[in-house]
């Protein structure tokens, strides 16, 4: 039996911190529940006083919160399920794919008032397709990474398991999800940055003469932009920033920091030794270990109550079991659960694609004329989006990486500025550009670049980071010239990356031109001809087959360029530039 | 071919290094070594002694810390062109072909069109991979790589020749028809190349191809001797001329990394060796089965597949516990060694833990533990470590602490706070959770 040491110190500081926390967290989840119970109004007042704004902020932090635990909770079903199944990867991955490249704002219509005619009297129906539409920015890639991680863990791990004879669940827990949980938690930390991206949209939007607000920082600074409140907009930016240092600080970090422990491959040599200040501080407290203690011992007398119900539960639990598991797996039982899942997939499938059909089928020539001609003006500014933000962001992303000092120092400090919701400051560019006589045709570009560079910033720094050592020195030692390093050493090394910084910045800035080319600032409107403005503008006036033939045609054009173009130029890059020797 | 002018000059070289926990790491401490023209200069030693740090300080690659690096009498400024360098990995750029690997030096020397397609094709032509100019380096060999390597190298012609293990991790069979190359192009006028530094790990290819062995020694990195090897070209390996001068290696090797206790010595804080504990028990293990229980360090290090400089590390661990004695290269098993093979494993955990107490860095540990009531946060124990041993990383020797104190039973780590704690002390136990 080890000691297990306590330090020394009575209950201090960090104890107090996180009793302060705990009854922080307690207070927000009860004013937030009670939020959610609220009697629906439309347009509720926001409350544009600073006092007000730390309320707003925690909100909006709640529904981001809640939707990444749901998102949690989704990928780990559908990552499972996809590993597990050939049958379903062979449906489910297509299916994420193309989830994750369509422009979903534009289902935020058909969800509320879906949602809304669910509970035509509470809250709850606005929030849940609030908390829904952050859900279906961040669930995808956290689907992706446990899918990803599933199949790549080694078989000998899983041989142990199954000679230890340890049960699917406990595997799971015990294996899956640990070997899993370093994707998990990085691949949060960006959906939770990306579930931001359209907080103002999903907080305040107008659907016809319908005007729907949660409270929340995402409305507080469109209501402060309509009313050209200028102190408003800046505090509600900075409680943004606030907000997004703090949980970065007070969750992530701590987080990446722990998950160091599930590493699987055990040489990490050379990699900076990661530090999180909050975890240290957890780590002396001395209220966990407490709590740790106190959780067995209840655990303890509870088996011990228990104790008296196992015997009888033990002698039925079979019986009662034995229904389910034959109908599990018996071969024709598992035959019929599969069809009917099909089928039901398959239903759901064709009554939304006749839905759809049917509010598409109303459109005429001149719309279809109107939305394929937008659709090549916004698919230009994407174009020229991704190119300028390339301009900028592969020369600094090679500068960065190329020194591991100056990249370990600025990573922290360029997650935290992704991760700022570049919506928000869309309406502020627009006005600056005015002043300079840009207008928004082309102001638009700026702003899908604001959506989009960062991917392509930190694709290229973590590939020019990880060129190995001697191939820099070999490049040094023959003295080739400083354009030919580039030329020959960090621009290929960086070149696969690119591409998927591509891939995910176009996708960015596809999104971004919904609320880019269309936008309310200073109490006017200002919008410019696209795709984007078009599915904007249809939702104001409750167009329904335009916006659906809007969001139809995005979601084509975005899946059949990543099928068609970026797939064969990431296939080219990794064939041409990878180091697999 | 005589000894000429002095090409390279390394003046009381200092190097240090920041590791990422933050440690200074000493790499070198004031070496001062000359290579001069004509010469094949073998740079050997332990791993972490240093050596691989002086060649890229020869090359230009890194700028000392303290002291000089000259080339012709004057301090090198940036990368040094009159050198060409071979590397261990390869360091082959994967996405341009064979030929414009080979051409990669000869751009900074405005070497062009004609010119250059002349010079890759003759250096192709000199390692022999004609026909392989459009492959890629991942459709060739590990041999074939290193090829290119040195095509590369020879194609800027260049009057030094800076190798870095070059045949690390090649298998033996390709190792030595490429070793026996490099002697050709080095004695073929044709290739320009004049002068040679090689680091290596093994005796024999330092043998084969030098005519002046340098021998490092670690802790900090420092030149413990220098050897001339005036074996005529081409050298016979199965000759007795070249398994005599390959003894008189390993002696210094061995007296290097097995150096023979200090008269008197005080109770110097000495490191313990980074081995496991299964290693020293294999040693001692394969020892008992030798006659006399005895043999020397280089056919122990050969008959158990593991290089020289682990297999003297592990020797000094089984010394510091008293197991075995090294008078010379001979391995020795002492009484107490086949004592302590014959005991049960929880004997054996109680004799080492005895002798580990004794063992001056777990005594000084002990003696930390006890001052705070058993138990001791690792940073604490890791910035004493650095101060004491400033030349080896702290972190990896921690490790090597807590395995051994762990198997002694003698000290508990506790990773997820981060502390130290001393087993068997009775402070230890009022501060027990439950």
């Amino acid at each position: 039996m080890k000691p297990l040491r306590l330090p020394h110190a009575p209950p201090g500081l960090a104890d107090v911190a996180i009793l302060c926390l705990l009854g922080g967290v307690i207070a927000t989840l009860v004013a937030f529940a009670r939020e959610f119970q609220a009697p629906f109004a439309q347009a509720v007042q926001i409350d544009l006083r600073p006092a007000a704004l730390p309320r707003y902020t925690l909100y909006s932090l709640s529904r981001g919160v809640t939707a990444l635990v749901i998102s949690y909770l989704f990928a780990l079903a559908y990552g499972w399920t996809a590993a597990k199944s050939r049958a379903a990867e062979r449906l489910l991955l297509p299916l994420l794919d193309i989830l994750q490249s369509i422009p979903v704002l534009g289902f935020l219509p058909g969800l509320v008032l879906g949602l809304m005619a669910l509970f035509p009297a509470r809250n709850m129906g606005l929030e849940l397709a609030a908390i829904l539409m952050i859900f279906t920015a961040q669930a995808w890639n956290l689907a992706f990474s446990f899918y990803n991680s599933l199949k790549a863990l080694p078989q000998p791990l899983r041989d142990a398991c199954k000679v230890a004879g340890w049960p699917p669940g406990r595997t799971f827990r015990q294996l899956e999800v640990p070997a899993a949980a370093q994707g998990l938690v990085w691949n949060g930390m960006l959906s939770m940055a990306g579930g931001w991206f359209f907080l103002m949209v999903n907080e305040a939007f107008r659907l016809g003469d319908h005007d729907y607000r949660l409270p929340g920082i995402g409305s507080f600074m469109s209501v402060a932009l309509d009313q050209g409140n200028g102190q408003a907009m800046a505090l509600a930016i900075v409680a943004m920033v606030i907000m997004i240092v703090c949980v970065d600080q007070l969750l992530w970090r701590p987080l990446v920091v722990w998950v160091e422990k599930f590493r699987l491959d055990e040489s990490s040599d050379g990699e900076p030794e990661l530090s999180s200040w909050v975890l240290e501080f957890l780590r002396r407290a001395r209220l966990p270990r407490r709590a740790a203690v106190l959780q067995r011992r209840a655990y303890r007398s509870a088996r011990r109550a228990a104790r008296p119900l196992e015997r009888p539960f033990r002698s039925v639990g079979p019986i009662i079991l034995r229904g389910p598991r034959l109908a599990l797996e018996h071969p024709i039982a598992r035959w019929v659960g599969v069809a009917l899942a099909l089928a039901a997939v398959v239903g759901a499938a064709v009554l939304g694609a006749w839905r759809l059909w049917g509010l598409i089928a109303q459109l005429g020539w001149r719309e279809w004329g109107q939305l394929l001609s937008s659709g090549a003006l916004t698919f230009a500014r994407v174009m020229a989006a991704v190119i300028l933000s390339t301009a900028w962001a592969l020369p600094a992303g090679v500068l960065i990486g190329r020194s591991p000092r100056i990249a370990r120092a600025l990573q922290p400090v360029i997650q935290v500025v992704a991760s700022f919701p570049a919506p928000m400051l869309f309406p502020l560019v627009i006005l600056l550009f005015e002043r300079i006589g840009i207008g928004l045709g082309l102001g638009a570009v700026a702003l899908m670049v604001l959506a989009g560079q960062w991917y392509i910033l930190f694709n290229v720094i973590s590939a020019v980071a990880a060129i190995p050592q001697q191939l820099k020195d070999a490049t040094a030692a023959f003295r080739l010239p400083r354009l030919t390093r580039w030329r020959m050493l960090y621009l290929p090394a960086a070149a696969p990356a690119l591409v998927m910084g591509w891939v995910t910045a176009a996708g960015g800035a596809w999104n971004g031109s919904i609320v880019a080319e269309y936008i309310q600032a200073g109490g006017a409107l200002r919008a410019t001809r696209g795709l984007g403005s078009l599915i904007s503008e249809a939702t104001a006036h409750a167009d329904f087959p335009l916006l659906a033939g809007g969001i139809a045609l995005m979601s084509l054009v975005v899946v059949g360029w990543n099928r068609i173009v970026w797939r064969s130029l990431m296939e080219w890059a990794r064939a041409r530039f990878g180091y697999a020797q | 071919m005589t000894p000429g002018t002095v090409l390279l000059e390394a003046q009381h070289v200092t190097q240090r290094f920041r590791l990422p926990n933050g440690q200074n790491l000493e790499a070198l401490r004031d070496v001062s070594l000359v290579v001069r023209e004509n010469e094949v200069v073998a740079l050997v030693g332990p791993s972490g002694c240093g050596k691989s740090t002086l060649l890229r300080l020869f090359a230009g690659l890194a700028r000392p810390a303290d002291g000089k690096v000259l080339y012709r009498g004057h301090a090198l400024d940036g990368v040094l062109g009159a050198a060409a360098m071979v590397f261990q990995s390869f360091a082959l750029l994967p996405w341009l072909t064979v030929a414009e690997n080979v051409a990669m030096g000869l751009e900074a020397r405005g070497v062009d069109g004609a010119a250059r397609r002349d010079a890759v094709a003759r250096a192709i032509n000199l390692v022999g991979l004609d026909g392989f100019e459009q492959a890629y380096p991942k459709e060739l060999s590990g041999g074939m790589k290193q090829r290119v390597g040195f095509a590369r190298a020879l194609a800027v012609a260049p009057e030094i020749l800076l190798m870095d293990e070059p045949f690390g991790s090649l298998d033996p069979l390709t190792a030595e028809n490429l070793r026996s190359q490099v002697v050709d192009l080095w004695r073929d006028p044709a290739t320009g190349v004049n002068t040679l530094v090689i680091v290596t790990h093994s005796v024999e290819e330092a043998v084969f191809l030098a005519g002046r062995i340098v021998v490092f020694g670690s802790n900090p990195g420092h030149v413990r001797e220098e050897m001339a090897n005036p074996l005529p070209y081409p050298r016979q390996e199965r000759s007795p001329e070249f398994e005599e001068m390959v003894d008189r290696l390993h002696a210094i090797l061995t007296a290097t990394l097995l150096p023979e206790p200090a008269p008197a010595a005080p109770q110097r804080l000495v490191p313990f060796p980074r081995v496991h504990v299964s290693e020293v028990t294999g040693l001692l293990d394969h020892l008992l089965t030798r006659p006399d229980g005895k043999g020397p360090v280089f056919e122990l290090a050969e008959d158990l597949g593991v290089d020289y400089d682990r297999m003297s590390a592990v020797v000094r661990a089984a010394e510091q516990l008293g197991w075995v004695t090294t008078p010379g290269e001979i391995v020795q098993l002492t009484a107490a060694g086949r004592e302590v093979m014959a005991m049960d494993d929880a004997a054996r955990k109680d004799v080492t833990r005895a002798r580990l107490a004794k063992q001056p860095l777990f005594a000084r540990l002990v003696a930390m533990l006890k001052e705070s009531e058993g138990a001791v946060e690792d940073e604490e124990v890791l910035a004493d470590l650095t101060i004491y041993f400033p030349f080896i990383p702290a972190e990896s020797l921690f490790a090597t602490v807590v395995e051994w104190g762990r198997y002694a039973e003698l000290l508990d780590h506790d990773a997820d706070v981060g502390r130290l704690t001393l087993l068997g002390w009775e402070g230890a136990a009022e501060a027990r959770v439950e």
